[in-house]
This record gives C-alpha cells, sequence and structure tokens, in this order.
C-alpha cells in the first residue's frame, strides 16, 4: 500500500527520532545558505533549499580525527577513533543528486582498502531522498543519467503531493524497516497527485562517447584552454558529492596531536606532490584533465560508473566560470 | 540579495545599449591590437553557456575578438592572468588587458611590486557602471537591488591611466554605501561579539582556498600556509586553522589589497571577507596615511623598514 507523510508528521518524526539518540542530518539555514547538518529539532528542517554543500559529508566529514597520539614516560600512546562509537543516522531529504554519491563512492572506498570510517557510517544511515520539482539552468542530473526523480542511493523515497505532503516510497529493505517501525507518522496514499519533477534543460550526454573521446585524448589543446582559465581553488571538489580526494595530516605539538583526515582537490597546486619534490600533475592543465578523467573515465574503467550526479553546484560555485556542462558537451560534440 | 529586495528593485540600472557600446569598443581595440601585433593575447570577457553569464577569455586570434563581451555578469578581476600563479600567459609576449577601475587598482599594486611592467601590459578599461554582486541571479539585468556591494561606493568608474577607454558611462542613481554601513556596524561592536561574529563566519571555512586561488596578490608560489615541516598553520578545515589563516590573509594583505573583493566573491561559504580588508586598509591609512590606489607604489607600510619607524608597540 502507497504511503504518504505530512510535513508536520515529517518534523514530528525527526523529533522522535533525535529522541532516540539518533543523528538526523537534514538540509537547515545556516546563515546565507542551506548546509546538510545535524539537526536539534524538526522545525529545523529546510524543505524548499537546496543545500550549498553536498551531503557527501554525512559519511565523508570535511575533517575528522583518525587517531590521536600523547608523549609521556612511558613512551607514545597512539588512541584509535573507535568508528563503532558512530551514531545511527537518518540523512533526510537528501536530493537525488546527493542520494545517488554514496552509492557511487562505496566502491572506491570497499576497493583495495576498507575505509572503515566510511563504511561503518554508511552501514549505519538511511537515507531518505526527496524528489526535485525544481532546477536551475545549472542542473544537469537528467545529462547523466539520473532525473529530479530518481530513488538511486536512497533507502525511502519522499516525492512532494499537489497540496502538501508526500508521497513515501521504500526503496530498499532499510527504508521498508523506516517505514513500518515509524508508521504512525504514515498515513495510506489517498488522490493526491504527486507534484511533476523539475525538468533540467541540459542535453542528454553521451558517456560512452565521452569516455571514449577520454581514452583517445590524454593530450589535447582543450585541457591548456580550459585550465588557462582556472584558478586552481578547490571550491568545485568541495562542493562535489563525488569528489573523494583527501589528505591525512598530523597537526598539534610534537607532545600532544592528531591524525586528522581532510578533502583534498586537483585544483590544488601541490595536490600529488611528492616527496622528492617531483610533481606529475605539476601544472592546471594536467590537473584539470585529471578531474574530467576521473569523473568520465577512471572511474568508470575501474568502477563502471560515472562519477558526477549532475548536481551542477561546482557550475554555480567556479569563480572563473568553467561549466562543466559545457565542457562535456563540447567533447560529446567532437 | 533576499527576494523581497530583488522584488523592490527590478528596474534596469543601465540601458543595455551602453554594454552593447562597450562590448563593440573591446572588440575593435582587441582585434586591431592582435592584428597590428602590438599583443600577443587579449585577456577579456566572453559569455559563458548559460544565459547571462559570463567568464574569462584569453585570445591570441583576432577573429576571436568578436567572442569578447562585456555585460553586468564581467565580475571577475583580470589581472589574477598576469600574475606568477599564471605565468604561462605572460609568456606569450606583451598582453593586453580589460580592466575595470577596481581592477586597475590591483594592475597598479602589482607594479608597485614588480611583478609587472607597464610596459608588458596594454591596459583597455572600462568606463564601468557596476557588475552584478553574489546571489544574483543570472539572466537578471544590473539593477540598484542587485549590484556588487563594491560598486555601490565605487570610485573609480572613470578609470585613468588606461591605454584606451572602453564605452562612456551613462549617469548613475546615488546608491547607498552597504559595506561600509557593515563596517561600522561590526565596528561599533565589542571585542566579544566581534569576535563570535568572525568565529560563526570562519567556522563554515572549508579550506577550498579560492580566496587565495582568486586574489591577483596571492602570487607567491610557496604560500607559508602549505607549509607542513614547520607547519605554520593548521591546514585542515577546524576552528583553530580557519582562524589562523584568515587572520594571516589579512595582515598579509593590510595596504596591498586593491579592494576588488574578489576573495568574497569567490568564496562558495559566503565569509564576507573583504569586510576584514576593507579594515585593515581603514587601519593602514590612520596608522600610516597609506592607501593602495592606481598609482604604484613601489613598498606599503607592512613591507619596509624604517629605522626610525615607532617601536613602541614592543613591550
Amino acid at each position: 500500500m502507497p504511503k504518504t507523510i505530512t510535513e508536520q508528521n515529517l518534523r514530528l518524526l525527526v523529533d522522535t527520532l533525535l529522541k532516540e539518540g539518533a543523528r538526523v542530518v537534514a538540509p537547515k539555514q545556516a546563515g546565507t545558505m542551506a548546509l546538510y547538518e545535524p539537526l536539534k529539532s524538526g522545525d529545523e528542517l529546510a524543505l524548499g533549499a537546496l543545500p550549498r554543500r553536498s551531503a557527501k559529508e554525512t559519511f565523508f566529514p570535511l575533517c575528522e580525527t583518525i587517531l590521536t597520539f600523547e608523549k609521556d614516560k612511558g613512551g607514545v600512546r597512539v588512541n584509535d577513533v573507535d568508528p563503532a562509537s558512530f551514531p545511527e543516522t537518518v540523512l533526510l531529504c537528501a536530493r537525488p543528486c546527493d542520494a545517488a554519491a554514496p552509492s557511487i563512492l562505496d566502491a572506491v572506498f570497499s576497493w583495495d582498502y576498507n575505509d572503515e570510517f566510511y563504511l561503518e557510517r554508511r552501514r549505519k544511515t538511511t537515507i531518505i531522498g526527496l524528489a526535485c520539482t525544481t532546477a536551475d539552468d545549472a542542473c544537469f542530473c537528467t545529462a547523466v543519467g539520473l532525473s529530479p526523480a530518481d530513488t538511486r542511493g536512497s533507502d525511502l523515497f519522499l516525492t512532494p503531493l499537489e497540496g502538501g505532503g508526500y508521497a513515501a516510497q521504500a526503496v530498499t529493505d532499510k527504508g521498508k524497516e523506516l517505514l513500518e517501525k515509524r508508521a504512525q507518522f504514515f498515513s495510506d496514499a489517498g488522490s493526491a497527485k504527486p507534484l511533476p519533477p523539475a525538468e533540467p534543460a541540459g542535453e542528454s550526454l553521451d558517456l560512452e562517447k565521452i569516455k571514449s573521446w577520454l581514452d583517445n585524448n590524454f593530450e589535447n589543446p582543450l585541457w591548456t584552454e580550459i585550465a588557462d582559465r582556472c584558478a586552481g581553488c578547490g571550491a568545485c571538489a568541495f562542493l562535489c558529492p563525488a569528489c573523494h580526494c583527501f589528505d591525512i595530516v598530523d597537526e598539534g605539538t610534537e607532545a600532544k596531536g592528531a591524525r586528522r583526515k581532510s578533502w583534498d582537490a586537483c585544483g590544488f597546486a601541490k595536490f600529488t606532490n611528492h616527496a622528492s619534490g617531483h610533481n606529475p600533475r605539476d601544472m592546471q592543465n594536467k590537473r584539470y584533465r585529471n578531474r574530467i578523467m576521473h569523473k568520465f573515465k577512471y572511474y568508470g574503467d575501474k568502477f563502471g560508473q560515472t562519477l558526477c550526479t549532475g548536481c551542477g553546484r561546482c557550475i554555480r560555485a567556479c569563480p572563473v566560470g568553467i561549466d562543466i556542462k559545457a565542457v562535456l558537451d563540447e567533447i560529446n560534440s567532437k | 540579495m533576499t527576494n523581497t529586495a530583488q522584488q523592490l528593485d527590478t528596474t534596469p540600472l543601465v540601458d543595455t545599449g551602453y554594454y552593447a557600446a562597450v562590448t563593440e569598443a573591446i572588440r575593435a581595440e582587441a582585434a586591431r591590437l592582435l592584428t597590428d601585433g602590438t599583443v600577443a593575447a587579449v585577456i577579456g570577457y566572453q559569455a559563458g553557456k548559460r544565459k547571462g553569464t559570463a567568464m574569462p577569455a584569453i585570445i591570441t586570434d583576432p577573429a576571436r575578438a568578436n567572442d569578447l563581451i562585456f555585460s553586468p555578469a564581467c565580475v571577475n578581476n583580470l589581472a589574477l592572468y598576469l600574475t606568477k600563479a599564471k605565468k604561462d600567459i605572460r609568456k606569450t609576449g606583451k598582453v593586453a588587458i580589460v580592466a575595470k577601475g577596481c581592477d586597475m587598482r590591483a594592475l597598479a599594486g602589482l607594479m608597485g611590486e614588480s611583478q609587472l611592467k607597464r610596459e608588458d601590459v596594454h591596459i583597455i578599461a572600462v568606463a564601468c557602471a557596476g557588475v552584478k554582486g553574489s546571489g544574483a541571479a543570472t539572466g537578471e539585468p544590473l539593477t540598484t537591488a542587485n549590484i556588487a556591494k563594491k560598486c555601490r561606493e565605487c570610485t573609480v568608474r572613470e578609470p585613468k591611466g588606461a591605454d584606451s577607454v572602453a564605452g562612456s558611462l551613462p549617469s548613475l542613481p546615488e546608491l547607498s554605501p552597504v559595506e561600509a554601513e557593515e563596517l561600522a556596524r561590526l565596528e561599533a561592536m565589542t571585542p566579544r561579539e566581534r569576535w563570535s561574529f568572525w568565529k560563526e563566519h570562519f567556522s563554515r571555512c572549508v579550506r577550498c582556498l579560492a580566496c587565495r586561488s582568486i586574489c591577483p596578490f596571492c602570487y607567491c608560489e610557496q604560500c607559508m600556509c602549505d607549509r607542513n615541516r614547520p607547519q605554520a598553520v593548521e591546514t585542515s578545515p577546524r576552528p583553530a586553522g580557519n582562524m589562523a589563516w584568515h587572520i594571516v590573509r589579512a595582515m598579509h594583505l593590510s595596504g596591498r589589497c586593491a579592494g576588488c573583493a574578489e576573495c568574497e566573491r569567490a568564496c562558495p561559504m559566503d565569509i564576507p571577507l573583504n569586510l576584514l580588508n576593507r579594515k585593515m586598509a581603514k587601519e593602514l591609512k590612520e596608522l600610516y596615511g597609506h592607501e593602495a590606489g592606481l598609482e604604484p607604489k613601489e613598498k606599503g607600510p607592512l613591507a619596509e623598514y624604517r629605522e626610525d619607524d615607532d617601536q613602541s608597540f614592543i613591550k
């Protein structure tokens, strides 16, 4: 039987989950923008907003401590952070472009090494996706094979209904379990129709064709043309739901400190700088090429997936107007 | 910009004929310079793919001069492309650059710091009515509601000292100085309140370093803040390192910052960085009578040492 939930009940669901000790991460107004942040109450839920940063930080935080160290008379003590201590989490109102990303990232975080920090958060998280009914001119999820109503990656999926409220569709067993366990917040579906999904305007991309061009164009003037403009900041990668490069640094003093993992970006001049001083990606053109190759070739070669969900955040944020969709359109037309 | 502000004033500030004239002048000048070999490249703006957007363009072929545009979306300070960070372009030879008045301050600053020689650059200045601020929707015209904050109190709409000037300035309405007002509001706060204001803003910093990458004065090939042996500033995006990074940056730019506000525009987390820059500029003016202007100056007060410097602050 299809189910629905009212906005009020959605907020009450948040309150109940919080009361039971779960972490609820959802769009929340933070100053001038919305961000996916842990909520303190259901009232904080910002339903209309597309958060400035993606939801990836629910699993892959901007910065996290992976161990701490302390020197004392007996030597050095190293304290591991235990991923088992991570709380049960509900990621609520994730847009389809955000909900799909972790299901793509699972491959890389469990490939030659199991990143327990990421994987344990994934295991403990239920994703409730939310269909988009509006899109702006930077949105291009449809061009990379997703859609504003795509349930990929969601455990439970909400679709806004005419006159308010949401249709709730269980996508996975986790989602089904949530529906059953929290049945008091859901009703049987009435006659209200779902609002029509958004229609991103971008033309569709032939991802196979793009990959095959990339296979043969490691050296191409296009990379320099774009890189001449690229300022080499990490804004695109940091806002991206799928970018996942990170750096690990020890910070603190010799006597006491922490080892931390935080986001890195291929735009940075020091990205891939070796301890020897050699940097295989020493110029911006090589770094921008890496960005496109990683998303549309390497990830496909290795894991059979595209590392882009078309959220458009990199397009909106690029301070020098680099438009990844325009770059892909150009490659697609070659 | 709030939706209310948008509803209040959506009347275009300038007639579209103004942009057409500026665009035409830039194209003609670029074509001439490239054809007669005066310059090897022209750095200007071209239209972005999305309606009403623009982005930097570097052209070397006169046939591409017609790609150049000027519109309310031409926000970038192109001086960035003349610094060491983008050294490849300079290698091509003498270059022409399209510069708004605010951007010309940066060019003067770079000349003062020996990063650029006047004879190596051909400046195509724009008589500038202003550009759109962050948050303005693409495609909408320039209005009193969506104009960039820095443009609201611009003093260099008709820049001097360029090789040519594109367009002529239409009359513009008086605009309230919202940034100066915000600065005054901050200055009126207690130190504790101010600290919490910045703490809140810096807590959102993701250390993408767009502020550094977009700044024409952040041309150091080796940034102290990237060093890890020894580490001067924590590189991970946490409160201590974020605070340190933004304070180091503000100090480093004191007396140098040309006020283009690119750092603030580029910040994806909406940190009002230009308020910090303005505050530092104000301090430098009060303490040393120094101001970044359109005349290249060899050294700013924080970059030189004199034997008769006031030492009284060292206790």
